[in-house]
């Protein structure tokens, strides 16, 4: 199966507005009682600017910009992230995903999360391969 | 004891406590299941469009079981089961028994995620019976730009009840001493 990307190729990036209802049902899905996502005078207790993303959220943001801009026959193997600052909602949010590495049916890409400030917020790496032929699924 | 850590501060006394512990499996239990509901609604939560999150259909047709989790999905699930009585939870809401060890609840330690590593080894659908092994990997303190912090780092291995591995995580928090009262 050959790759249709090479090195440096971007992904359309995934634009998002994470608001407090979202924070809200992301912390009733995942059963997380943890206060600095839902109560926002605990938030600014703790020193937090507004009520926090949770990290898991914004991953799972990033990668739905690889998910869905390479399509169903590619399944993420790897995830590394780091997160660089918090985010507060509401905020508007960007992930960005490129191509840093092809080999095979595997790839490597860079993601980036830009941040309300305009810097980077969480920055990762993604593994993935493509399972067109032979998946095991 | 650790040099950027000032004695008689949370955060010395949670190094103290847990530093020893690193290579310690914390859990091994049984977690349950999580039906085709569960993860259409982590994945609508989180905006996904991917059918075979939705659609038991779309997903056989994409070569899964049945309805496939997203990738992050059991990673970011905090407490499996019925949860914690709201009475036992911290001050900052977090389960005191959690797999994270985040030290005794009197420190006041404030808890920041601070990064992951996951390995995908195989696609979790619903119905799936699972375990999860928790190991305390590493206990590292450093200095910040927000003054003293130490990571912690556990490694989580989800596996099916026939041992195939799912997800390796590796897992890392910030913790940091509790604001000063003014």
């Amino acid at each position: 199966m050959s790759i249709n990307f090479e090195v440096s190729d971007t992904l359309e990036p995934l634009k998002h507005t994470a608001t407090a209802l979202q924070l809200f049902r992301y912390s009733a899905v995942t059963w997380n009682p943890h206060r600095i996502h839902f109560d926002e005078p605990y938030a600014r207790e703790e020193g937090h600017h507004g009520l926090a993303l949770h990290s898991h959220m914004r991953a799972a943001l990033a990668l739905r910009c690889v998910t869905e801009g390479l399509g169903a026959q590619w399944r993420v193997t790897k995830f590394a992230y780091r997160l660089r600052r918090p985010v507060y909602a509401p905020a508007e949010l960007a992930y960005t995903a490129r191509v840093t590495a092809t080999e095979g049916d595997t790839m490597t890409l860079e993601l980036t999360e830009q941040h309300p400030s305009g810097e980077a917020g969480f920055e990762g790496t993604v593994w993935v391969s493509n399972t067109t032929e032979g998946a095991t699924k | 004891m650790s040099a950027l850590l000032d004695p008689g501060t949370p955060l010395a006394t949670y190094y103290a406590q847990t530093r020893p512990r690193i290579g310690e499996v914390l859990s091994r239990r049984s977690l349950g299941t999580l039906d085709a509901v569960m993860i259409g609604r982590y994945a609508m939560t989180i905006g996904a469009t991917d059918p075979s999150h939705y659609d038991s259909e779309a997903a056989r047709s994409a070569g899964y079981r049945d309805v496939v989790a997203p990738p992050n999905m059991l990673a970011a699930i905090t407490e499996w089961g019925i949860g914690t009585p709201e009475a036992v939870l911290g001050p900052d809401g977090t389960p005191e028994d959690g797999d994270m060890p985040l030290g005794d609840g009197e420190l006041g330690l404030r808890v920041m995620g601070a990064g992951e590593e996951m390995e995908l080894v195989n696609p979790f659908t619903a119905g799936t019976e699972l375990v999860l092994e928790t190991t305390l990997e590493a206990v590292t303190p450093k200095q910040t730009r927000s003054g003293p912090c130490i990571f912690v780092t556990t490694l989580n291995t989800f596996a099916a009840k026939d041992g195939t591995v799912l997800n390796r995580n590796r897992r890392t928090v910030a913790l940091r001493n509790p604001l000063q009262e003014s």
